[in-house]
């Protein structure tokens, strides 16, 4: 072992090769922070993220894998021709390249960990999540580097980045279960979901299943030691088993999951999921005025919230719901006008009747937004000359012409 | 008929490349001592070292090294623990001092740490050990490169082009080192007639000229085996 490291130190000197680590932990970075939720610490999609960046890392990993199977063949001279295993050298690239992209995979997950426990102030970090994109990393090494080496040419890098980066792209999130193959296409996992158990589980058994075969074949055939079949066909069998459970999942990698809401109670009840639990001040401020707008109509509320799942919205019994998918800057309007839009009748909205555009001038006041223009310009001049308490009472008594968008002109006197 | 003591022993070995015999099928036998391949620019001259070294195999034909077949998988490792082999270019570790070259050579050749101090002091490199190769000059670079190729003191030593680009001097500094390396060194050059032997390699054809038989350089040779390098018998 004192000899292989001493191996593997000049090697990382000669090649050079580390100074790849701080780029792929950048790409890494990068990738892995296009799929978190704004604002939002959920472990779950943390670990999702962390594992979705191999999806660039990858096949930038394949490729300098390629590159240096390629370059290394000149080194066939002293390397092969040796009383070790012939497989020795390219076993030896393997472990450092492995090295490598498994050191920045490790820098890109503390990096999205700490952001997580920053955030979320608690550890509930899944490691089988964490696991399956290292074994989806070492799996492109693995396939760029044996490509390389039994194709030396330069073409050959161009073709290995070219096909790892079509397998990691074309294949769409829920579309089919071939989208669970790592790295898989899993998305973002909002709250109110969860992965599937065992998931992670089936994907690093398939990814270090792979990955071992190829190895362990390509030793068998460079050694033409037939003792390897054995624990290559263990390999092959083990990655034929994990895709027909990853086939069994049928695309889906999400399940609904049961959460307890955490609120905020004065002056309205404003719940919402544990993780977002530091948007409560801004979503009840947002949400208080338009209560009090509403306070009095078939529309008046005292409680919002958090919708799970993808159902529409709608104010019912005094409770407005919001989906509120995540934190970016403006959530909380943003959150306002969806309640807004529960309000409105959706068959009598959807058509193009001139009571949309009055309605729009009362949506706007509600929560706080420009005047749009509207048929009868003085209708619109008039409703922005009345006062805070007029139109709170004029729409106690409009509001189900406002909901149905049935509005009129007359329904603006002087 | 072919010595069973050859170095080399080729029967109906062809090479092929480009879809052109570099060397047409062909049956011979190459003994000990220094043994020069010289011929055309091109002509495959590296190919055939490369598959002397087992590195390549032949297109048809069967190949002995040092009396091992290297179309028999255990007698391709046994073989290859005793060969040697420089390419033209192997300067592909700049930033390695010649010490750590060699060390790293002696890695792969399953030689302890003693050997490589041994063969530094053999190739005069003991001063320079601690300097990387890129800031050697060419004639130590390759005495650099001769000691990573002999660390395990191999039987047989093949030289791609290894004085190409060293004036006279350094040349005949180093010719005896090369004729000291190993009971059979095989190398191409420009212009072998140092050599104890030299082949030519012309049109995929293996031949002793008798013009090139006499070397004008004899005077570097060492006491050596007689050696039978054996007109080819082209099949």
């Amino acid at each position: 072992m004192h000899e292989l490291g001493r191996v593997l130190r000049l090697d990382a000197r000669r090649t050079t090769i580390l100074v790849a680590v701080p780029v792929l932990a950048l790409l890494g970075v990068a990738a892995a922070w296009r799929e978190l939720i704004p604002g939002v610490a959920y472990w779950d999609n943390t670990v999702v993220a962390v594992s979705a960046s191999v999806r660039l890392l990858g096949p930038v990993a394949a490729a300098l894998s390629a590159w240096v199977a390629v370059r290394e063949h000149r080194l066939d001279y002293l390397r092969s021709l040796t009383p070790r295993s012939p497989a020795t050298g390219p076993l030896v690239d393997l472990l450092l390249l492995g090295g490598v992209a498994l050191l920045a995979y490790g820098l890109v997950a503390l990096t999205i960990i700490i952001q997580t426990v920053l955030r979320a102030g608690t550890w509930e970090l899944p490691p089988a999540g964490l696991l399956a994109g290292a074994a989806a990393l070492a799996l492109h090494v693995v396939l760029g580097y044996l490509a390389g080496r039994l194709i030396p040419n330069p073409l050959t890098v161009v073709a290995v980045a070219a096909a790892t980066r079509l397998w990691d792209t074309l294949r769409c999130t829920g579309s089919s279960w071939l989208g669970l193959l790592p790295p898989a296409a899993i998305g973002q996992v909002g709250p109110f979901a969860a992965l599937r158990p065992g998931l992670f589980a089936d994907q690093l058994l398939w990814s270090a299943g792979l990955s071992s075969a190829l190895v362990l074949g390509y030793v068998l055939v460079v050694s033409r030691q037939g003792r390897l079949a054995v624990p290559l066909a263990a390999a092959v069998a083990l990655t034929a088993a994990a895709t027909v459970r990853l086939h069994d999942y049928g695309g889906a990698a999400v399940v609904p999951a049961a959460a307890g809401y955490v609120c905020r109670d004065w002056p309205l009840t404003v719940c919402v999921h544990p993780a977002l639990q530091g948007a409560l001040p801004d979503l009840e401020a947002a949400a208080t005025p338009l209560a009090a707008r509403l306070a009095g109509t078939e529309g008046g509320f005292t409680r919002v919230f958090q919708l799970p799942g993808g159902d529409p919205v709608a104010v019912r019994a005094g409770v407005a719901w919001t989906h509120l998918r995540d934190l970016a800057p403006g959530y909380e309007q943003r959150a306002a006008r969806e309640i807004r839009a529960g309000l409105a009748d959706p068959d009598a909205c959807t058509r193009p009747t001139p009571g949309r555009a009055y309605s729009a001038l009362v949506d706007a006041w509600l929560t706080d937004e420009p005047s749009p223009a509207v048929p009868d310009a003085a209708a619109g001049r008039r409703f922005a000359r009345w006062s805070e308490q007029r139109r709170r009472g004029w729409l106690r008594a409009h509001y189900p012409g406002y909901r149905q968008c049935a509005l009129t002109p007359a329904d603006f006197p002087r | 008929m072919i010595a069973d003591v050859s170095t080399i022993v080729a029967r109906g070995m062809g090479i092929r490349r480009s879809g052109r015999w570099l060397l047409r099928p062909a049956a011979f036998g190459i003994a000990g001592g220094v043994i020069g391949l010289a011929g055309p620019s091109g002509v495959g001259k590296s190919t055939l070292l490369a598959t002397f070294a087992t590195l390549r195999r032949p297109h048809v034909g069967a190949l002995d090294v040092l009396g091992y077949d290297i179309g028999n998988a255990t007698d391709l490792r046994s073989v290859r623990a005793r060969i040697g082999y420089l390419p033209a270019r192997f300067s592909w570790a700049a930033n390695l001092t010649a010490r750590e070259f060699v060390a790293y050579a002696a890695y792969y050749k399953r030689m302890p740490a003693a050997s490589v101090d041994a063969v530094l002091e053999r190739m005069e490199l003991t001063e320079v050990a601690s300097i990387e190769l890129g800031l050697l000059p060419a004639d130590v670079r390759l005495r650099a490169g001769l000691a990573a190729t002999c660390v395990h003191e191999p039987d047989l030593v093949l030289l791609d082009e290894p004085l190409t680009g060293l004036d006279d001097q350094r040349t005949a500094e180093l010719v005896p080192l090369i004729r000291s390396l190993a009971p059979a060194v095989l190398l191409t050059a420009t212009d072998p007639g140092w050599c104890d032997r030299v082949l030519t390699l012309s049109r995929g054809r293996l031949a002793e000229p008798e013009t090139v038989f006499a070397a004008a350089l004899r005077p570097y040779s060492i006491p050596m085996p007689c050696q039978q390098a054996r007109v080819p018998a082209h099949a």
